[in-house]
């Protein structure tokens, strides 16, 4: 028997107004507060933000942030890590700290009747961390062998040697944001202390609380936090950032055995602050951030190449890159990088197309209030807000220059923010196998020690 | 403990025999929709392992009226997100948009229901098949400690048994995938009455269900499906099984895994608690005492065991075991299975746990597409949507005797696989 299908795609209906949920930012006991009241639901999140990512690590001591962040819950001047984890846990509470290169984060995610609980106990690890020499050793000997673990999967071992290659040795970016092994294995016990007396303080931290809060006294969670916190810690200058140059070249690791080749391929880019902000990634999604961007559909859908292919920006505060991405199967591994590197040769020098600026346009304007569903994400999304000092209604009006952006915009951005002339291509793969794939272009080979 | 939420639902059930949960939630302009098949790699038939995933993506090359790449194209034009993803008990799809895209969603779910056939060809047969043989490269081959999760199918349960082959199946099984197989395949489990739609967020109950109608009626229900393969097995594994992996990782990693009442009874319910106050969260024996008091294991990202909701037969509680640089594995796997002997739980364990247990549960529905999946899940496997709301206070009810009993009952010698992953460079990084 066989099906009567409506034949006819449907024409949706109106869409109902949606905006970023508003919130209202306070000064309590002289620190900074945002408040961001979701009723409804059952889960809300607490959060410190501070700017005291990776670009603030002084030179030499990479890593050391992220040992901070990780230190804050092993313990505190009133209860080792084993009762600290308890005392939240017995709250349903779920402890979060980490950093990236623009900023460190640490809170919960609690029940929203204890989120005032939790708070106490985020004020308790960032004012009060036991930074004990043994534990400190205990974590970045952790660390190390986490990312001894990270290191022999592709992905992170092409993401490393594609920040080598891209820059400068004297640039915070040319190293992993949670430091090498290197940076690593030379932090000491007193590299953290010292990390959060210069780094962690009242002036530069944003309270975030997202949630139900009808429950919640938000003076007093303010207070927890701020009352009696008494340093002059200031926020840490602009990274100096610098490339290495150069025209299109090959960086091969050699990965033995490998049934894939992992590819990295790109450049440099604009910080986040650039002008041309919106255009720029506008056109990156129709390469690569979509389904149906051009490097998914030549690789995957057309080829078969690989299980994905991808593109797209990484916007800083000091500077950022441009990576387009794809595991290939071993054998195909020259063609794959041919057609990679002949899909942004080709978008470098025509551009987008009406359609597909229209398809990256109501795909990246329509899912916003999906993206920003949960108070995670919205504590997330507010985070954002501070460390680059973005105005307080700016995802909405990111919303409006997205659907605003048009072609001659993004295509007069393209000539100039997308150089595949210049472009860096990792592979890390089998040598033996894939060494004679790249022809003509400049090689270079690394070989990782056992 | 704070107050669990109730969300509210109705369930219909169209004369084709499709079963559709709506529930709204007007917090957001926005829906989720999720459709369940109750087809999945333990209906595979031998010679065809991976058969089940490899047909799910040839759900998304096109279908009567939809072009080939049009289904993602038109989901992510409307500013929604979409998937798909295959195990061992199910296959299931899912969009999350807009809620004026709804009827966009529905249409394009319909058309593949009832009208893959015309759009399947060899070509995206070929094309698909080497995405699929790429995944499993990517996800599994070219991975350290990649096998693992297949050696537990093998290993955990016996020879001929639904679950003992992984979902992605082999690569000679995928070679030999013929576009034969993919029309039997689509004809005899894809059919309205072996599905659930499950439609959750900013709709009126009634205008979805019109929605609902309008595009599915006109499919045809099949009427009967083949009997799911047998699969009960004996409760306990009957002896020690061990297998060790040469392997170039850099440090040893111990999994140990037991076999566990099915996903959906009291002694499941009391092992995902036994499963917590062993090794849920920093505060968890296992943590306290292999990361924090002797340092032997690296800190796991997330639990050090996790138990798989199977719900045929039986189901498997599995320990994974990084050990840190330098730790001999065996000492490791040693502190391990003394812990594991959980002996008296006290009452503050179990507080602890069920107050993790609550806000995981929270934060899994918190999300329209989490409880979307859910609704699909529990009216798939036991007919009954209501336990997105009773599931939790089910296990919340579980006390401290009843998980000192699963753990004497399955954490034993004669009840447990145990891989032991081992450095050795002169293996290739495959």
């Amino acid at each position: 028997m066989s099906s009567n299908l409506v034949d006819q795609r449907p024409t949706p209906a109106a869409p109902r107004p949606w905006s970023f949920p508003s919130f209202e930012r306070r000064e309590i006991a002289g620190g900074r507060v945002i408040a961001c009241h979701l009723p409804g639901k059952p889960l809300a999140v607490v959060s410190l933000v501070l700017p005291a990512g990776a670009t603030s690590e002084p030179a030499g001591k990479e890593g050391v942030a992220l040992l901070l962040a990780r230190a804050l819950s092993e313990g505190t001047t009133t209860r080792d890590a084993y009762a600290f984890a308890v005392a939240g846990e017995r709250l349903g509470a779920s402890w979060r700290a980490d950093t990236d290169w623009d900023s460190f984060r640490c809170g919960f995610e609690a029940p929203a009747d204890q989120l005032l609980a939790a708070t106490e106990l985020l004020a308790e690890a960032v004012r009060q961390p036991a930074l004990e020499e043994e534990t400190l050793d205990r974590v970045r000997d952790e660390r190390l062998d986490e990312l001894a673990l990270d290191l022999s999967q592709p992905g992170p071992r092409a993401s490393m040697a594609f920040a080598n290659a891209v820059f400068t040795a004297d640039s915070r970016y040319s190293r992993l944001d949670g430091g090498d092994i290197d940076s690593l294995s030379a932090l000491t016990a007193d590299d953290v202390r010292a990390f959060h007396a210069e780094r962690i303080g009242p002036g530069v931290a944003t309270l975030i609380l997202v949630g139900d809060l009808d429950g919640t006294d938000v003076d007093a969670a303010g207070r927890l936090v701020f009352e009696g916190w008494d340093n002059d810690v200031k926020p840490a200058g602009p990274a100096t950032i610098t490339t290495t140059g150069g025209s299109r070249r090959v960086v091969l690791v050699d990965r033995p055995g490998s049934v894939q080749s992992m590819v990295y391929a790109g450049h440099d880019a604009p910080s986040r602050s650039t002008p041309d902000y919106v255009p720029m990634t506008t056109m990156s999604l129709a390469l690569g951030g979509m389904f149906n961007s051009r490097l998914n559909l030549k690789l995957r859908e057309e080829k078969g190449y690989t299980y994905g292919a991808f593109g797209g920006f990484d916007c800083r505060r000091d500077g950022g890159v441009f990576v387009a991405r794809a595991a290939v199967q071993t054998a195909v591994t020259g063609a794959a990088v041919a057609e990679l590197m002949n899909e942004l040769d080709t978008m470098h020098e025509g551009g987008l197309t009406a359609d597909e600026l229209e398809r990256a346009r109501s795909y990246r304007a329509g899912i916003f209030p999906i993206n920003f569903a949960g108070p995670g994400a919205v504590a997330s999304g507010l985070g954002d807000v501070v460390i680059h000092g973005h105005p307080d209604d700016h995802f909405d009006r990111l919303r409006a220059s997205i659907q605003a952006t048009t072609l001659d915009e993004v295509n007069e951005t393209t000539v100039t923010r997308l150089r595949p002339d210049e472009a860096v291509i990792v592979v890390v793969g089998d040598a033996a196998a894939v060494r004679d794939d790249f022809s003509g272009l400049p090689l270079e080979v690394v070989t990782d020690e056992e | 403990m704070p107050s669990l939420p109730h969300y509210p639902f109705s369930l219909h059930t169209l004369d084709n025999g499709l079963r559709v949960v709506v529930s709204e939630d007007h917090l957001a302009p926005v829906v989720a929709v999720n459709i369940w098949y109750d087809v999945g790699s333990r209906h595979e038939t031998p010679g065809r392992t991976g058969f089940a995933h490899l047909f799910e993506h040839l759900m998304f090359q096109g279908s009567r009226n939809v072009g080939r790449t049009d289904h993602f194209g038109m989901i992510s034009e409307a500013g929604g997100t979409l998937n798909g993803t295959t195990w061992c008990d199910r296959t299931n799809y899912y969009e999350t948009i807009p809620a004026n895209h709804l009827e966009t969603a529905l249409w394009l779910e319909a058309d593949r229901m009832g009208g893959l056939l015309d759009a399947l060809d060899q070509d995206n047969l070929d094309n698909q098949r080497d995405v699929v043989k790429n995944e499993k490269r990517q996800t599994r081959d070219n991975q350290p400690y990649g096998r693992w999760l297949e050696l537990f199918h093998e290993l955990g349960y016996p020879q001929g048994h639904p679950y003992q082959h992984s979902t992605i199946g082999s690569m000679e099984d995928l070679d030999a995938a013929s576009l034969e197989d993919a029309r039997n395949f689509y004809s005899t489990w894809y059919a309205p009455d072996n599905a659930v739609l499950s439609i959750v967020g900013d709709v009126e109950t009634e205008a979805a269900l019109a929605a609902v109608r309008k595009y599915f009626d006109g499919i045809p229900a099949k009427g009967s499906f083949p009997d799911a393969p047998p699969s009960s097995v004996p409760p306990l594994i009957g002896q020690e099984i061990r297998q060790v992996v040469p392997d170039r990782v850099p440090v040893p990693r111990v999994f140990v895994g037991y076999r566990i009442p099915p996903f959906g009874t009291p002694g499941f319910d009391a092992a995902e608690v036994l499963a917590t106050i062993l090794g849920g969260g920093r505060g968890s024996r296992i943590y306290k005492s292999l990361v924090l008091d002797r340092p032997l294991l690296q800190p796991p990202d997330g639990n050090v065991l996790s138990p798989w909701p199977f719900v045929g037969g039986a189901a498997l509680l599995i320990a994974d075991l990084p050990a840190r640089e330098g730790v001999d594995p065996a000492e490791l796997e040693a502190a391990y299975h003394e812990l594991a002997q959980v002996g008296e739980v006290t009452e503050a364990e179990m507080e602890r746990a069920r107050a993790l247990i609550t806000s995981d549960w929270l934060h899994h529905l918190a999300t329209v597409d989490g409880r979307a999946d859910t609704f699909s899940q529990f009216t798939t496997l036991f007919d009954d949507p209501g336990l997105v709301n009773e599931m939790l206070p089910r296990v919340l009810a579980v006390t401290a005797k009843d998980v000192q009993d699963i753990a004497a009952e399955v954490i034993r010698p004669d009840n447990r696989v145990v891989l032991v992953f081992e450095p050795d460079s002169q293996v290739d990084a495959a």
